[in-house]
């Protein structure tokens, strides 16, 4: 019985999700700038650390082949740097609409109908998924902070900073979603002119 | 009704999977939503565990310090600097003058060109770019078939998803479990099987259809003897360095594909600053859109880990391999089921998808069919090509029509593909008859003690999620 009104819960709470960036989507619009501020901001941090990455590993490379020197740490940081560039610069992906869809049907249909796609799917597929991924990811966080967990590399670094990215990055997304969701449902309201249409991504 | 629901979860997985794709919402988020939904039903029906969702943690865990993935940014910000940085503009126009005189000269030093800026970096956009500023113009106006120009380009510029260092044969390497080392020697000889396709269509239209590829005429000609010598050096004595320092550190086991990568980038930075084309804005905008990229393939594969992860849970994987064992004719039914599919499944879904949706569902089917999976990963790469190819969607053509100028008509561009798609599909053809081009190049496997190996692998701890790797233990 419990688990019928889990799920009932559930769909309430993606329909009075999509209700309140209808309803009141005009209001939320400050708050969706501001949220888009925050994640162009963390998107400057996520394109610096692409270079910063590329020149901590080739200078690895070289130190090591020219003076048979390496560490651990400049290894680890390497990836801990990857994390950040794919976390914290997920959500600005998000915002300039370049996450890859499938387009079959997408690339046919009207540009209300895609504004209702995005609208629908920001409170049924992301929001639903960055919850239970926060809650997957936090108490891991948490455990890691106090056990202190460091790498078992010689050498290598603390942990927590690179498992706090992925509940940081899934809040981040989170809210990036909902204020895709409020700029969509503004949108179809007629409030808010829409700049962002979707393109492939180029490889 | 219960157990009918519990024995097809499976399925019901897939058929929801290709429902939400459709829908169009970003594949990254439908991904991962459909496997928790899933998941959670599973749950409910008994199927799964709930310690088993705990999986998700690890599975993010090992996305995220996967030393390969990084490899992505790296080759997607060399390829970004690279495009804008004169190196193929330089070339083009040396080997254009030094090929000139020959009937179809042109589309040689096309091909050529190409051949050469897929061995120092591997995104299409750039080779394709440049070649269309430079060559469609003056191929335009010497007369050359408008659709065997577009053609060539368009075929030239995708040929470097199988040259190495190429990005996708770095994904395929990891999506299979296999090194990227041998990855790419398997490539060397489908390469030079491509770029020797690709030469001798030009040659049987040059004797067959002149008219369509002419010589250029010698006014056109304005460079010869040392200039132009000079001229080539200097196109050439770069890439080389940059070929060097990517695969033949690769290669020589000086780096890792990943470092390998950072030192092309940096590479990269350094020809820009020799060709003064490095501005600050160039370098933002590679950052930028580099690091957006990353961000797309990344959420991409943590959706597809957390659908398979589920999928895997309720026995999906199985269900799919014994759909695609049972296949009739064994080895070459499988083959040729999995090419036509991949070729159709192209039209729809990007190669990311592709390589972290549907091909940790084919691989496990390929082992134990006995097929060797460097060169089902290589025949998936050179099928995949056709992609960038096929109207309406391909991106060597929609880049094309980005840059030609008006008089080119979008059918030109499409009906000139389509000679260089069958020809992709005869070299996927001639590497399952010939599976020598792939074989040759590999290194002898070496022979192990099983007794030692399987000590090995049992001192090795166990984190259960081994399969979903793409990995599966040798057979001793």
């Amino acid at each position: 019985m419990f688990k019928i009104w889990l799920a009932l819960a559930s769909i309430g709470g993606m329909a009075s999700l999509v209700a309140i960036a209808w309803l009141f989507c005009r209001q939320l619009l400050p708050l969706s700038r501001a949220i888009d501020k925050l994640g162009e901001w963390l998107g400057v941090i996520a394109s610096w650390l692409v270079l910063l990455a590329c020149l901590v590993s080739a200078i690895n490379a070289t130190v090591r082949y020219l003076i048979s020197y390496s560490s651990n740490a400049w290894l680890e940081l390497q990836w801990y740097m990857f994390a950040g560039m794919v976390l914290l610069g997920a959500a600005y992906t998000l915002k300039v609409n370049e996450h890859v869809r499938v387009d079959l049907i997408y690339g046919a249909i009207s540009d209300r109908a895609r504004h209702w796609i995005d609208l629908l799917g920001g409170a049924i597929f992301l929001t639903p998924m960055c919850l239970v991924m926060i809650w997957f990811t936090w108490p891991w966080f948490v455990q890691a902070w106090t056990l202190n967990e460091s790498s078992s590399n010689a050498g290598g670094l603390i942990r927590w900073p690179v498992i706090l990215l992925l509940p940081v990055g899934f809040v981040l997304i989170l809210l990036q979603g909902f204020s895709e969701m409020i700029k969509r449902a503004a949108a179809l309201r007629g409030f808010h002119q829409h700049e962002y249409a979707y393109e492939k991504p180029l490889q | 009704m219960m157990d009918v629901i519990r024995a097809n979860l499976g399925p019901m997985m897939f058929a929801g999977l290709v429902l939400f794709l459709l829908i169009g919402y970003p594949a990254a988020f439908s991904l991962a939503a459909v496997g928790l939904f899933f998941g959670f039903v599973a749950i409910e029906m008994g199927v799964i565990s709930h310690t088993y969702m705990g999986n998700l943690t690890f599975q993010l865990y090992s996305i995220i310090s996967n030393d390969l993935l990084l490899s992505i940014p790296f080759f997607t910000f060399m390829g970004a600097v690279l495009e804008r940085c004169g190196l193929a503009e330089d070339l083009l126009d040396s080997i254009g003058q030094l090929f000139g005189g020959v009937r179809g000269g042109l589309s040689y030093a096309v091909i050529f060109v190409g051949a050469i800026l897929g061995a120092i970096t591997g995104t299409v956009a750039a080779s394709v770019i440049a070649m269309g500023v430079i060559s469609l113009p003056v191929m335009m106006r010497y007369g050359y078939n408008m659709r065997h120009a577009t053609g060539v380009i368009a075929a030239s510029g995708t040929i470097t998803q199988l040259i190495p260092p190429s990005l996708v044969l770095i994904v395929l390497a990891d999506v299979m479990g296999k090194s990227v080392g041998d990855m790419y020697a398997g490539a060397i000889g489908p390469s030079i099987v491509q770029v020797a396709l690709f030469c001798i269509w030009v040659m049987i239209l040059s004797i067959l259809k002149p008219e369509q590829v002419p010589a250029l005429p010698p006014e056109a000609r304005v460079l010869s003897g040392w200039p132009l010598a000079l001229k080539c050096i200097r196109g050439i004595v770069p890439s080389g360095a940059l070929i060097f320092l990517v695969l033949g550190t690769i290669f020589l086991g000086l780096a890792t594909p990943t470092e390998a990568g950072a030192m092309g980038a940096v590479g990269s930075l350094l020809l820009a600053a020799m060709y003064r084309t490095l501005t600050w804005k160039l370098t933002y905008q590679a950052m930028s859109s580099t690091m957006r990229i990353t961000a797309m393939v990344t959420f991409i594969l943590i959706g597809a880990r957390v659908f398979s992860l589920v999928f895997q849970g309720v026995g999906g994987g199985l269900w799919i391999e014994h759909m695609l064992t049972g296949l009739p004719g064994g080895q070459v039914g499988f083959l040729t089921f999995t090419m036509v599919f991949i070729f159709f499944i192209a039209f729809f879904l990007d190669f990311f998808e592709i390589a972290f949706i549907i091909i940790p569902l084919l691989a496990p089917a390929a082992t134990k069919l006995d097929i060797n999976l460097i060169w089902f990963g290589l025949l998936i790469c050179a099928n995949i090509q056709t992609a960038f190819m096929h109207p309406p969607f391909g991106f060597a053509l929609f880049y094309l029509r980005g840059i030609a100028p008006p008089q080119v008509k979008s059918r030109d561009i499409y009906l000139g593909s389509i000679p260089w798609i069958v020809l992709q599909l005869i070299l996927v053809g001639l590497m399952i008859v010939f599976p020598e081009m792939v074989t040759y190049w590999l290194e002898k496997p070496v022979t192990l003690d099983p007794a030692a190996l399987q000590k090995q692998f049992d001192a090795l701890p166990s984190v259960g999620t081994f399969e979903l790797e793409g990995l599966t233990l040798p057979k001793p």
